[in-house]
C-alpha cells in the first residue's frame, strides 16, 4: 500500500510565506487542470525520493523572483509555471532527469 | 509539432506550459517517479480535504487548558499560531466565546470570508444567499433550521466576516464530557459548532 499524501497544512507549512499555494479565500486555485496536475507531481515527487520541501522551496522562490507573470498570464498560471521550473531544477540537480 | 483538433470541450490547442507539464509527466511516469493515480490521489485530496480539524484542535485546548483560552480570546493569532496553525488570509482572527447568556454566529454578509486556516473550506450554505441574509435579520429561526433551539434570554450575537477579520466560535463545552482526552473532544467539536450553528453534545462520539 502506498503511503497517503500529506496533508495539505503540511505543504502550506513547508511553503511558508514564501512561495504560498494560489488562493481565494481559502480555496486553491486551479484554473486549468494542468496546474492541479503540476501540484500532485510535486508532491509526489517529494515523497518518493525524500527531497526536502525546503530544497523544493528554494528552487520555486528562485522561479518565482526570476520569471514573475507575464503580460496577460494570471498569477496561478505563473506560480505553477514557477512550480514547474522548480521541481525540474530540484530533479535535474539530483541527476533524476536531464 | 501541430496540435489541433476539433473537440467542443476543448476548443484551444493545449498552451505551450500544459505541454510541458505534460511532458513532464509522462517522463517522470517512465522513471517510474510519478504515477497518474498518485497524483490524482493529491489533487483530490487537496480540492476537497482541508477540513474543520485544525479548529477542533484549538477548540479542545482551550476546553481543557484555562491559560491556553485566555490567550486565545486575547491573541488569538497567536494562540493558533502556537498549534502550527495559521497562514496568509487567516492573519486577524478572532475568537468569540460562547456562554450561558450569549451564543456568537459568524457569517460573511458580503460574500464567503471564512476563517479557512481552522475551519477548512466553506460549506456551501455559508455562501448562500438566504443565510448570508437571515443570519443578519433572523438569527433564530436559522438556528432552528439547523436544530438549535435557544432559550429566549440568551442573546444572539452576529458576526460578520470580512478580508480584514476572520471569526471562530468558541463553543460551551458540553456536560457529561468531564475527564474526557482532548482527542476525545475533538471528535465532538465540529465545524458548524465553530460557526455557531450547532452545539457540540457528549452523545455525538458514541456514534463516532
Amino acid at each position: 500500500m502506498s503511503a497517503d499524501p500529506p496533508e495539505l497544512a503540511t505543504v502550506d507549512r513547508a511553503l511558508g510565506d514564501q512561495a504560498p499555494l494560489p488562493r481565494d479565500n481559502g480555496e486553491l486555485v486551479f484554473e486549468e487542470p494542468w496546474q492541479g496536475r503540476a501540484l500532485g507531481m510535486g508532491v509526489v515527487v517529494l515523497e518518493r525520493t525524500g527531497a526536502p520541501w525546503s530544497e523544493f522551496r528554494r528552487h520555486l522562490a528562485a522561479a518565482i523572483s526570476a520569471h514573475p507573470a507575464t503580460e496577460g498570464e494570471s498569477a496561478a498560471g505563473a506560480y505553477y509555471r514557477c512550480w514547474l521550473d522548480a521541481l525540474e531544477a530540484l530533479l535535474a540537480q539530483r541527476g533524476l532527469i536531464d | 509539432m501541430s496540435h489541433e483538433h476539433h473537440d467542443h470541450h476543448h476548443p484551444r490547442p493545449a498552451s505551450a506550459v500544459e505541454l510541458r507539464a505534460q511532458a513532464l509527466e509522462a517522463l517522470l511516469a517512465e522513471r517510474g517517479l510519478v504515477s497518474t493515480d498518485a497524483v490524482d490521489a493529491v489533487v483530490t485530496l487537496y480540492e476537497q480535504d482541508v477540513g474543520p480539524q485544525n479548529g477542533a484542535k484549538v477548540v479542545a485546548r482551550a476546553w481543557v487548558d484555562d491559560a491556553y483560552r485566555e490567550r486565545l480570546l486575547t491573541n488569538a493569532n497567536a494562540a493558533i499560531a502556537e498549534l502550527g496553525f495559521g497562514g496568509i488570509e487567516g492573519d486577524n482572527m478572532i475568537v468569540v466565546a460562547n456562554t450561558a447568556g450569549v451564543h456568537n454566529m459568524i457569517v460573511c454578509t458580503l460574500c464567503s470570508c471564512y476563517p479557512w486556516p481552522v475551519l477548512g473550506l466553506p460549506p456551501t450554505w455559508y455562501k448562500s444567499s438566504p443565510y448570508r441574509a437571515r443570519a443578519v435579520s433572523e438569527p433564530r429561526s436559522v438556528l432552528s433550521e439547523f436544530g438549535v433551539t435557544l432559550d429566549d434570554d440568551v442573546e444572539i450575537r452576529i458576526w460578520d466576516s470580512s478580508a480584514e477579520v476572520r471569526y471562530l466560535v468558541l463553543p460551551m463545552r458540553p456536560s457529561g464530557t468531564e475527564g474526557w482526552t482532548q482527542t476525545e473532544l475533538e471528535a465532538i467539536i465540529t465545524r458548524d459548532c465553530m460557526i455557531g450553528t450547532a452545539l457540540p453534545t457528549a452523545r455525538e462520539s458514541a456514534a463516532a
